[in-house]
């Protein structure tokens, strides 16, 4: 008996390393040894044919065969698994430098990139965002701004007109009067209102018929130049970088006293001279003011009360300088391997 | 205006390098563009006396000079120029000199003898050839032979000038003179002025006031006229040193009479013109109004039709030029002219202005009057005038002057304190720092309290007026530099922007999500643009609001659409080979209440896109397909879903521009929200494109109208949903719409959505016929769906479907 114990376990083992090439093989093996008509089944069903006291000695000597067999089916199967794995891994193996799938990706227009950024500097100093007409009262474009009919300073700003009274806005001021109208005369306001603006200008390479403005105002007690100067320069170091060169200049804008124009040093060659600031190291980038008493009397502000400080920048401008776009063309002629440049 | 540092000096000393005083004036408000200089490329150019000129040993055509340049050793310089002689003076370029017309000079050898410069021509130096002298224009230029050894050429050959052009503001009338300019040099450099004493001597005996008739006639539009009368005139050239002055203010010398009026006009800033007495008809000058029709022939000949309204100035018969823009022709200064009128006038800057835009020509004298001219002046610019020309020894000068001033201009004054300057700049400068700094300006100021003053403006600072303006002073006088930075101080304010804006920005960054880019265009069309699109002849959008000075031909309207943008923005990327496009725009179009325009219109917020091209970029596991007309719709159906717009109705639609079979519009309740479509034939053939073309068009208003305000999110089921598919042959013109609309009705209680997932017409369905395949889900929040409950409602669908359309279930 022992011996034939010994010899169906010998079978086996040999059976398992020899025989077994697939997993379902080795289920055959199992199923031949002991599975419910196994060898081993078969053999300790016997047992009852034993005597009595050899029973448990036999018992014992069988199970711990089965055991040993099933530990090498264990054993045989780990190894059949991790031979499969590999085997499908190799076969799975992809050429992973082929390029992926791609969806198209759309962008936003440099010049909507730019006007959020502005935007949300201002916002965050608290500046309500406002808007006007595109196609304006020559009244609010310019005379209720201080600069009646037949002013020299009109010839800055050649417009397209409609009739003699409306005309496009040459620029984003006109929201200055019209908010400071709709809001309770003296009540204080701090507003920036971005969008097109229109001039009888050639178009070139730094000049359009239509453009981008931002026009800014703040209005309360006690408003000071300095309050101009300190919001400029908190927005121009946010926009540029903190290191950028601020510079102010006296200038003169019918709707502002004193007014000035403001530069930044020049972002291509840092303040030493090239062909983009003519030599000069700085950059004109925006014009702005203190509130000209007439223009605050037009809109029902009293001057005596309230000051305030108001300002333009020009959106093509700031993101000519802040993507490196020489062409101010490129931002109206919509082509796509432009436009897809920005993320 | 331009003027050189040559004239400013004659007026007052100072040490700063033009590029300094350049950044000075700028920083005080009075901007000077550019610094020209003449010398441009001459720094490493002197004067050499050549000592020894010997034939070179190895050539017939060159020769050796030894040049004294000044220093301690004499250069050796061989030259090929056939004009030079021992003992000539000529400018030497030396080794590293970059001359202004390129060449860059280094040593050389020269037939075995090393040179160490070169000997330069006119021409090389850049001088104006023009006027110098025929031997001169050409071979080495030869200075006097007593010129110094060592000197800078640009100065021994008068070049070493420079010019500052400036670009004034609209404010400063008075900077538009030397005087102007000096003023303000003086107070920012802390110089005195030494000003010429103007005085004319009165050294004929006639006087003017017999010999010509001056009068206004319209007030309003001339403050101010002045004249002198100059006798025995004897017309030739200015000298030399006048007509420097007028070259560097870019104007050119004519003749004695016509250059003193142009130089006393740039120095003090009072425009002037000269008449030949002897051609103004009975010696009698008036300025009045133009009549139409009446005829004024201009210095230039041309023949110009008054409008009427203009001012000019008329002898006894006719216009004898327009006022402060263009002499009259017969009244020109000629040779043969013995006898001047001089004028000397304030114009209305407005009425200059309106003359001067209307013929399209802006000379010096119109700008100047434009900006204003200081009414005082009048009477120191003939005397100017005329002293300048008897020390010429060009003239006799009538006594007198015919000065006509009906209304005196009144000095002004303005008042102001220390403190409220010092509120509007922030900045805590003195009072008496501000007096000082007015002062200086040429304000007269007289202190009337602690701290508070009174300023008398002077005649030439019509633009100052109230406190606000002297702040602007004291600012820039000051320093703009020097005023500290702060922040507004007040309440806190609320930093909000409109739904509509928000809402704007919504629809972009959804639409960028789904791979649209966004065009920008300008706002402009043109009515070909219509008949391209194929407007209806009727509809309003040809009624585009005409712009009535267009800058081309090319857009002389304003846009009633954004169509016709987009169509031109593909056209030329397709043109490019730019082939898949995806562009939308948002913006407003600009529809008139009526034509020809009373009031402003209307503006609209509008959206539109435009695809044409792939559905996926190209690759190597994707097909190329193109993009069709579901892929434009499901653009618009995940757009409108983004914007929480539920529930719209898709029906066949109707747009003038797009396939009448292949035109979807969107709807809520009557209310179009949308149209997409594939282009119109007709219209992608008149665009040039042969590629399909798929359109979206929106409203923004609308849209945002139509979203839904209240947002709750909704909790996730507990109990597991179940799906069935179905599908159904239907005919073909069965609208897959209409079978989903069948389905909803049917679905029951538990019915939680539908989703068409696929489309077959073919043989295994029939001719004529379709199958619609639909996935179903049922859902309940209470408990578990049994198969029986989900069946109930397959069946009462099925039923419902072969009811209605004669659906058959396919298996």
């Amino acid at each position: 008996m022992e011996e034939k114990i010994a010899r169906l376990k010998q079978m086996a083992a040999e059976k398992i390393r020899q025989h077994t090439d697939t997993l379902s093989a080795l289920n055959d093996v199992r199923v031949e040894f002991l599975g419910k008509k196994g060898e081993f089944t078969t053999l300790l069903r016997g047992l009852k044919e034993l005597a009595q006291e050899e029973r448990p000695r036999i018992g014992q000597i069988v199970n711990e065969a089965r055991g040993q067999i099933e530990a090498l089916l264990e054993e045989k199967k780990e190894e059949l698994h991790a031979r499969d794995m590999e085997e499908r891994l190799a076969n799975e193996k992809l050429d992973v430098t082929l390029p992926g799938r791609h969806k198209w990706r759309g962008h936003l227009h440099p010049l909507t990139l730019t006007l959020d950024r502005i935007k949300a500097i201002f916002m965050d100093m608290g500046f309500a965002v406002e808007e006007g007409p595109e196609i304006e009262r020559d009244y609010f474009n310019f005379e209720a701004l201080n600069l009646p009919k037949d002013h020299p300073a009109r010839d800055m700003q050649d417009s397209f007109y409609i009739t003699e009274e409306i005309l496009m806005r040459t620029q984003t001021s006109p929201v200055q009067a019209r908010t400071m109208q709709a809001h309770e005369p003296n009540s204080p306001i701090r507003m920036i209102a971005p969008g097109r603006v229109y001039r009888r200008d050639d178009y070139d390479a730094t000049h359009s018929p239509m453009f981008t403005q931002v026009e800014g105002l703040v209005i309360d007690k006690g408003v000071r130049l300095s309050d101009l100067k300190g919001t400029l320069e908190l927005f121009l170091h946010r926009i540029f970088n903190e290191n950028i060169g601020v510079r102010f200049r006296p200038s003169f804008f019918p709707f502002t006293e004193p007014s000035a124009e403001v530069d930044i040093s020049c972002v291509m060659c840092h303040g030493k001279g090239c062909r983009v600031c003519k030599g000069t190291g700085w950059l004109e980038i925006l014009g702005a003011g203190m509130v000209h008493p007439h223009v605050l009397e037009m809109s029902g502000y009293d001057p005596k009360q309230v000051s305030g400080f108001a300002f333009g920048l020009g959106v093509e401008r700031i993101a000519m300088l802040s993507y490196g776009i020489d062409d101010l063309r490129l931002f109206y002629d919509n082509d796509l391997r432009f436009l897809r440049q920005f993320e | 205006m331009q003027v050189s540092i040559q004239w400013l000096k004659d007026y007052i000393d100072f040490d700063e390098t033009p590029e300094q005083l350049a950044d000075l004036l700028t920083m005080a408000g009075v901007p000077v563009e550019n610094v020209l200089r003449a010398d441009e490329g001459l720094d490493k150019v002197v004067t050499g006396k050549l000592t020894e000129v010997v034939p070179h040993p190895n050539s017939d055509h060159l020769q050796v000079c030894t040049v004294d340049v000044g220093g301690k050793e004499p250069l050796t310089i061989v030259t090929g120029a056939p004009n030079v002689k021992q003992g000539q003076v000529v400018p030497v370029a030396l080794v590293g000199a970059h001359l202004p017309n390129g060449q860059k000079i280094s040593k050389g050898k020269l037939r075995g003898i090393v040179s160490m410069g070169m000997l330069c021509s006119a021409d090389e130096l850049k001088m104006d050839l023009a006027n110098l002298p025929e031997e001169q224009k050409t071979g080495i230029y030869l200075l006097p032979d007593d010129t110094e050894a060592g000197q800078s050429a640009a100065k021994a050959l008068g070049l070493d000038d420079c010019v500052l052009e400036f670009e004034l503001t609209a404010n400063r009338g008075d900077c538009f003179s030397v005087f102007g300019i000096v003023r303000e040099i003086a107070v920012l450099t802390g110089k005195k002025p030494h000003w010429p004493e103007i005085a004319a001597k009165e050294n004929d005996d006639a006087r003017a006031a017999d010999m010509v008739k001056i009068a206004i006639d319209a007030t309003d539009l001339c403050a101010r006229f002045s004249a002198r009368v100059l006798k025995n005139v004897k017309i030739g050239p200015s000298p030399e040193w006048m007509q420097k002055r007028l070259e560097g203010a870019g104007i050119r010398a004519i003749n004695n009479v016509v250059d003193v009026t142009n130089f006393v006009m740039v120095e003090l800033g009072q425009p002037m013109h000269a008449y030949d007495y002897d051609e103004v008809k009975g010696h009698s000058l008036t300025a009045r109004r133009a009549v139409e029709g009446e005829n004024v022939h201009t210095l230039d000949d041309s023949s110009r039709l008054a409008k009427g309204g203009e001012l000019v100035i008329a002898d006894a018969e006719k216009p004898a030029g327009l006022a402060g823009v263009m002499g009259g022709l017969e009244t020109e200064i000629t040779e043969k002219t013995t006898t001047v009128v001089l004028e000397a006038a304030s114009f209305n800057g407005s009425s200059i202005r309106r003359t001067s835009r209307a013929i399209g020509l802006h000379s010096e004298a119109s700008g100047r009057f434009e900006r204003g001219v200081d009414a005082t002046g009048t009477v120191r610019a003939l005397d100017r005038a005329a002293q300048l020309l008897e020390d010429m020894g060009a003239c006799t000068v009538a006594k007198g002057v015919v000065d006509v001033y009906p209304v005196k201009k009144e000095p002004t004054a303005v008042a102001f304190t220390a403190a409220e300057v010092n509120r509007r700049l922030g900045t805590e400068i003195s009072g008496a720092k501000m007096k000082e700094i007015i002062e200086k300006l040429g304000f007269a100021v007289e202190e009337t309290g602690a701290e508070a003053y009174r300023a008398a403006v002077p005649s030439w600072r019509g633009d100052v007026s109230c406190m606000e303006d002297i702040s602007e002073e004291v600012a820039r006088i000051y320093g703009f530099d020097h005023i500290p930075s702060t922040t507004p101080r007040g309440d806190v304010m609320e930093a909000r922007q409109s739904a509509s804006q928000a809402f704007a920005a919504k629809i972009r960054r959804v639409l960028v999500s789904l791979g649209m880019d966004e065009a920008r265009s300008f706002a402009f069309t043109h009515p070909l643009m219509f008949d391209r699109l194929n407007v209806p002849e009727d509809s309003p959008l040809r009624c585009a609001i005409p712009i009535m000075n267009p800058l081309t031909d090319e857009y002389p309207l304003v846009r009633t659409t954004l169509l016709t943008n987009l169509f031109e923005n593909t056209v030329r990327n397709l043109s490019r080979k730019n082939e898949d496009i995806r562009l939308f725009e948002i913006a407003p179009v600009f529809l008139p209440k009526a034509l020809p325009v009373t009031e402003q219109p209307d503006e609209i917020l509008k959206l539109a896109g435009l695809l044409t091209g792939r559905r996926e970029p190209v690759g190597w596991g994707q097909d190329g397909a193109a993009i069709d007309f579901y892929d434009a719709k499901g653009i618009v159906e995940q757009l409108l879903e983004a914007l929480s717009i539920f529930r719209c109705t898709v029906e066949p639609g109707e747009h003038f521009a797009l396939h009448p079979g292949a035109t979807a519009v969107f709807k809520k309740g009557k209310e179009v929200l949308a149209v997409v479509g594939e282009v119109h034939p007709a219209v992608q053939e008149a665009f040039g494109v042969t590629k399909k073309m798929y359109v979206f068009e929106m409203d923004v208003a609308t849209l945002l109208r139509n979203t839904a305000k209240d947002f709750t999110s909704q909790t996730l089921p507990k109990y597991p949903g179940v799906s069935r598919d179905l599908a159904m042959i239907v005919s073909l013109d069965t609208a897959a719409a209409d079978v989903e609309r069948l389905i909803k009705k049917n679905a029951g209680p538990y019915f939680k959505d539908v989703t068409l997932f696929d489309l077959y017409k073919g043989q295994q369905v029939g001719e004529g016929r379709k199958s619609l395949a639909f996935a179903l889900r049922f859902q309940s929040g209470e408990k578990t769906l049994t198969d029986e409950e989900v069946d109930t409602a397959m069946e009462k669908i099925v039923a419902a479907a072969k009811k209605e359309f004669g659906a058959e279930l396919r298996m």
